[in-house]
């Protein structure tokens, strides 16, 4: 998730440069506003979560709608794991440290990664309507099947983790961008 | 140009994966907890009950409608009406019946979420309790009174 971006130096909040003579006064504004970095992350990181949930609950959503959602979700998948590379990098590479903080998460990020990974290649290895409608045949494989329904399962058991490890930095932003939105920043 | 070199190594890790999944069903197509033959399931007479998703069922089994659907079952399932635009049926998210799938998940998620912060923030707690020196006061030892 895009808890990383609260760790960095910069992170929470931009605007324009504070060496300007009126730097002094606009500081509580740029103070105000959210970094339009985090607030696509944290945006676009609460659509993933909602479009998992949905796509999950097949009975609710049926096929259609649960194997195009499923597509949009490995490509979300994709242009989370691109936005967060740096995060990916930085901790793999400390991983080896005796004080890298962020092993638990890592790991769990990793088991997310197989999981969703393979949950949405096995949707698309057993698509019923979406792929047949673009011409494309698929393998229909009992493999597949099960790859698929023990891949799910395991993927809504860690999203959650994924998500509540953050949310220091979930509360954090939320709470700026709420009072960003009211307009009620504290001064 | 820094965003499309990560995009590219995301998604060499994500072909990766992808492949591992693949040579998974070449070599060794059999899942964690499932014996030689597959998830056992129940057959009587010659009709297949409980028939996991994707299994084939046994010669000369009858199988019987609905078996062999994803979890979840067939009363979300909508087919395409052969227009070549899918049958999407949106009205139908809105019964109550089909909102109950949504809630149970919603639920489910939000149960983790929940432990997780506690069991986080109690730890974060007892860490910096550690830190200061001064560790919380055992159960059932008041102070003051």
């Amino acid at each position: 998730m895009a808890g990383e971006a609260g760790r960095r130096k910069v992170p929470v909040v931009s605007g324009s440069s504070a060496a300007s003579p009126a730097g002094t006064a606009s500081r509580r504004g740029r103070r105000a506003r959210v970094a339009a970095r985090t607030r696509l992350d944290f945006w676009f990181d609460a659509a993933i979560l909602a479009g998992y949930t949905v796509a999950y609950s097949y009975g609710f959503t049926g096929v259609v709608i649960h194997e195009w959602l499923g597509i949009g979700l490995g490509i979300a998948l994709l242009l989370h794991l691109t936005l967060h590379w740096d995060w990916v990098l930085r901790t793999t590479r400390r991983l080896f440290s005796p004080r890298g903080h962020d092993k638990l998460i890592w790991l769990v990020n990793l088991a997310l990664l197989f999981a969703m990974t393979l949950c949405v290649a096995s949707g698309i290895a057993i698509s019923r309507v979406a792929l047949p409608e673009l011409g494309i045949y698929t393998l229909q494989g009992p493999f597949w099947f099960r790859l698929h329904a023990l891949t799910a399962e395991v993927t809504v058991g860690l999203v959650p983790v994924h998500v509540a490890l953050r949310w220091r930095w979930i509360a954090g932003v939320g709470r700026r961008l709420l009072a960003w939105r009211l307009g009620r920043w504290p001064r | 140009m820094r965003f499309l070199r990560q995009l590219a190594a995301a998604a060499m890790v994500v072909a990766a994966v992808v492949l591992i999944g693949l040579a998974w069903s070449r070599l060794a197509p059999r899942l964690p907890g499932e014996g030689p033959a597959g998830h056992a399931f129940a057959i009587r007479g010659r009709v297949v009950t409980r028939l996991p998703p994707g299994a084939l069922p046994p010669p000369g089994a009858q199988r019987p409608s609905g078996a062999g659907l994803p979890p979840g079952g067939a009363p979300g399932i909508r087919r395409n009406g052969g227009s070549g635009i899918p049958g999407l049926a949106l009205g139908d998210l809105l019964e109550p019946v089909n909102l109950v799938v949504l809630r149970d998940s919603a639920l489910l998620e939000a149960v983790v979420i929940a432990a997780v912060v506690i069991a986080d923030a109690g730890y974060r707690r007892m860490r910096r309790a550690r830190r200061a020196g001064t560790g919380p006061p055992p159960p059932g030892i008041t102070h003051g009174k």
